[in-house]
């Protein structure tokens, strides 16, 4: 009995110990365009952008997709190569993998972050001036 | 009967409920993936309680609760995971983001529990088992505000929450549609009494296996 136990409170132990390491090793998921500013970045370090994309910055060049990306205060051009996910589209948010090449963003891999937010048919909507971020 | 009532209306609600117009009829996901992960913390909080009640009382039906609180607590979030995943197909793009803390805490928090049913065999003793259980399903709580928290701790791709959430609680008014947090609202009901009469099921299976172990001879006559 009292070496099922010790199996199991070590068990537990060592759950617990390595959800906190492998969480706290993914504080930061990915970076916001203003913070690519403050970090170094070496040259074809890949790296995840993350960023609301600008009304009217859509097109479509040689296969690939340029748009641009802003956190509010930062803007970054994108060159994209890859899988589209369906909710794409101007003021959502994307999380890109690839790496910075002069000022442009080079990435393969787009994630759609959506918010919290659901609004259906019928238009209503909450009090947005209660609600941030 | 009491448990496929509030499952068909439920699943009623889900099919035809309202839905996000910029997400597409994929987000009626939400009325599985939420009510399903609220009641498997709620089971998990159950077992919780009636692990620390077993642990200090030694009573067997505590340990009936904790368990079958235990296993429909798994069934539900084997059922978020799933959901969740399908939604993050539709909307992220992607089936699972490896480095996003809330999918991986969620994982674990399966891995866990499954290892609490597992711990129900490790001895072929009950009442040595229920007490080594109890330890787990004590323990194993700690993970529920942890799985809360992880959204607000660890930027990721996972939204932040939109029921439970500071800004919800404090101004009272929900980033949703009222039709949509209706429906929501009213699946959660619904999924909890559905998990009241799935942990009946099990509950009862438990209580057979207690009155062997306690009543061997009436058993053996049968």
């Amino acid at each position: 009995m009292k070496k099922n136990f010790i199996v199991v409170l070590l068990g537990i132990g060592l759950i617990i110990y390595a959800s906190t390491i492998i969480a706290s090793r993914n504080t930061i998921y990915y970076y916001t365009t203003s913070e690519t500013t403050n970090i170094e970045i070496s040259k074809n370090e890949r790296i995840k952008l993350g960023g609301f994309v600008v009304e009217n910055s859509i097109s479509k060049d040689a296969g690939f997709t340029i748009f641009t990306i802003t956190d509010g205060n930062k803007d970054i051009e994108i060159v994209f190569d890859g899988f589209i996910p369906d909710l794409f589209q101007e003021n959502m948010g994307v999380i890109l993998d690839g790496v910075f090449e002069d000022d442009a963003f080079f990435a393969d891999d787009m994630l759609v972050k959506h918010d919290n937010e659901y609004v259906s048919s019928d238009g209503e909507t909450y009090n947005v001036e209660n609600y941030s971020e | 009967m009491m448990l496929y009532g509030p499952l068909v209306v439920w699943l009623g609600l889900s099919f035809f409920g309202p839905y996000d117009v910029t997400q597409g009829i994929y987000s009626k996901l939400l009325y599985i993936h939420v009510p399903t992960v609220w009641v498997a913390y709620l089971g998990y909080t159950l077992t919780f309680v009636y692990s620390v009640l077993y642990f200090f009382t030694k009573k067997h039906k505590f340990d009936s609760l904790a368990v079958s609180n235990a296993k429909s607590g798994v069934v539900f979030t084997v059922i978020t995971l799933l959901a969740g995943s399908y939604w993050g197909k539709q909307t992220w793009g992607t089936w699972w983001v490896w480095g996003d803390a809330r999918l991986n805490l969620t994982a674990i928090l399966l891995l866990v529990y499954l290892g609490y049913i597992a711990s129900r065999q490790f001895n072929k003793d009950l009442g040595k088992t229920a007490r080594n259980s109890s330890f787990i399903g004590i323990f194993g709580v700690i993970q529920i505000p942890i799985l809360h928290f992880s959204v607000i701790w660890w930027r990721s791709v996972h939204q932040q929450a939109s029921i439970l959430s500071q800004e919800t609680v404090a101004s009272g008014d929900a980033p949703m549609s009222t039709d949509i947090l209706l429906t929501l609202l009213l699946s959660v009901l619904l999924v909890t009494l559905v998990h009241v009469f799935l942990a009946k099921k099990f509950r009862n299976s438990n209580d057979i296996l207690w009155d062997d172990y306690l009543n061997p001879k009436s058993r053996a006559k049968i």
